[in-house]
């Protein structure tokens, strides 16, 4: 417990401030377009630059597709929110964040189950502070019929 | 054992419960509490080799910050303003940059925001001596013998820096409006 204890604010500082939601399977046609919408949850108390923030400098969040049976076709963020913080103003996203991607199905893609697979790339802030950069592993489950 | 746990899961979620985690000093901690600030040996822009015990005898703002930090960029004028007001008087800031994409992001960075004062690139090895640098901006106060007498971790107001490098330079007590700590004079040398 002693151990625990310790470890807590080392623990909690490394704690992701953004998961994924479980998506359900998608099943898609050969030949044909397919729409997926991946949910990106911003831990309370904090926001991620949108995906086209106003500073240069700053990451924005971004999320891409590995090449395999499904080509994306077009990614869409949603739109952001203006914050106002310490006299800046700023473009970002709280709460639950919708990313839709357009993808297109092989006409030779193997029928079956398969998955794609992505990469989330975010920068969170709160308040006062900032975190490193971070990108989360994303695996979407696709039948192919 | 079952309550142990419960009461160490009620810890965590209390601890978790608050976002702003900043963890600022009530002014400069008492010279006799103040431990060795870990040294440390990085390239400043030019190449050359620069340790922060090259600093001794003199009082250093040690800032952690990166590029893509909003609030790191909001101090960044405050540092400026301190270096040129009180360099004469035995100060210096050091900016450990946490950019992943090294000088190519930082030196554009550093032109256009016209800073004045030494620009360090870090790593995770200096960074774990500061306690792993999880956040940014991360400061530490330090004072002419290499001892930390503050560490500030999130953004604070420019006045609780100022206050601090005075009491440190030996320019003036701390000042208690700027201060929360119940004790308002300057912890003695």
């Amino acid at each position: 417990m002693i151990l625990l204890l310790a470890l807590a604010p080392t623990l909690l500082a490394q704690q992701n401030k953004v998961n994924i939601a479980p998506s359900d399977p998608l099943t898609v046609k050969r030949g044909e377009s397919a729409k997926q919408v991946l949910k990106a949850v911003i831990l309370d108390g904090f926001h991620v630059n949108s995906d086209k923030p106003k500073d240069d400098y700053l990451i924005p969040l971004k999320l891409t597709w590995a090449a395999g049976p499904l080509e994306a076709k077009a990614i869409s963020y949603p739109k952001p929110e203006e914050l106002e913080l310490n006299g800046s103003h700023m473009l970002v996203y709280t709460g639950t964040v919708p990313i839709e991607t357009e993808f297109a199905v092989a006409k030779d893609a193997p029928k079956g189950p398969n998955a794609i697979i992505g990469r989330l790339k975010y920068q969170a802030c709160n308040s006062n502070m900032c975190f490193q950069p971070k990108t989360l592993d994303v695996k979407v489950s696709v039948v192919i019929e | 054992m079952h309550k142990s746990l419960v009461l160490a899961v009620a810890f965590v979620c209390l601890v978790s419960c608050s976002s702003k985690q900043t963890v600022s000093a009530s002014g400069p901690t008492p010279s006799a509490n103040r431990k060795l600030a870990a040294d440390f040996s990085l390239k400043d822009e030019n190449g050359a080799t620069v340790k922060l015990s090259d600093y001794r005898g003199k009082v250093v703002l040690l800032n952690f910050w990166a590029t893509w930090c909003g609030p790191c960029g909001l101090e960044i004028p405050w540092f400026i303003d301190f270096e040129q007001k009180y360099k004469s008087q035995g100060f210096a800031v050091l900016g450990v940059s946490m950019d992943d994409d090294g000088w190519p992001a930082v030196k554009p960075y550093v032109a256009e925001r016209k800073i004045n004062y030494r620009i360090l690139m870090g790593n995770d090895s200096v960074a774990q001596f500061y306690g792993g640098v999880d956040a940014l901006p991360m400061s530490f106060v330090i004072d002419k013998e290499g001892k930390v007498a503050a560490t500030h971790k999130g953004l604070i107001g420019k006045n609780e820096y100022a206050n601090e490098i005075q009491c440190l330079l030996g320019d003036k007590p701390l000042d208690s409006a700027a201060s929360t700590s119940a004790n308002a004079a300057c912890p003695a040398k």
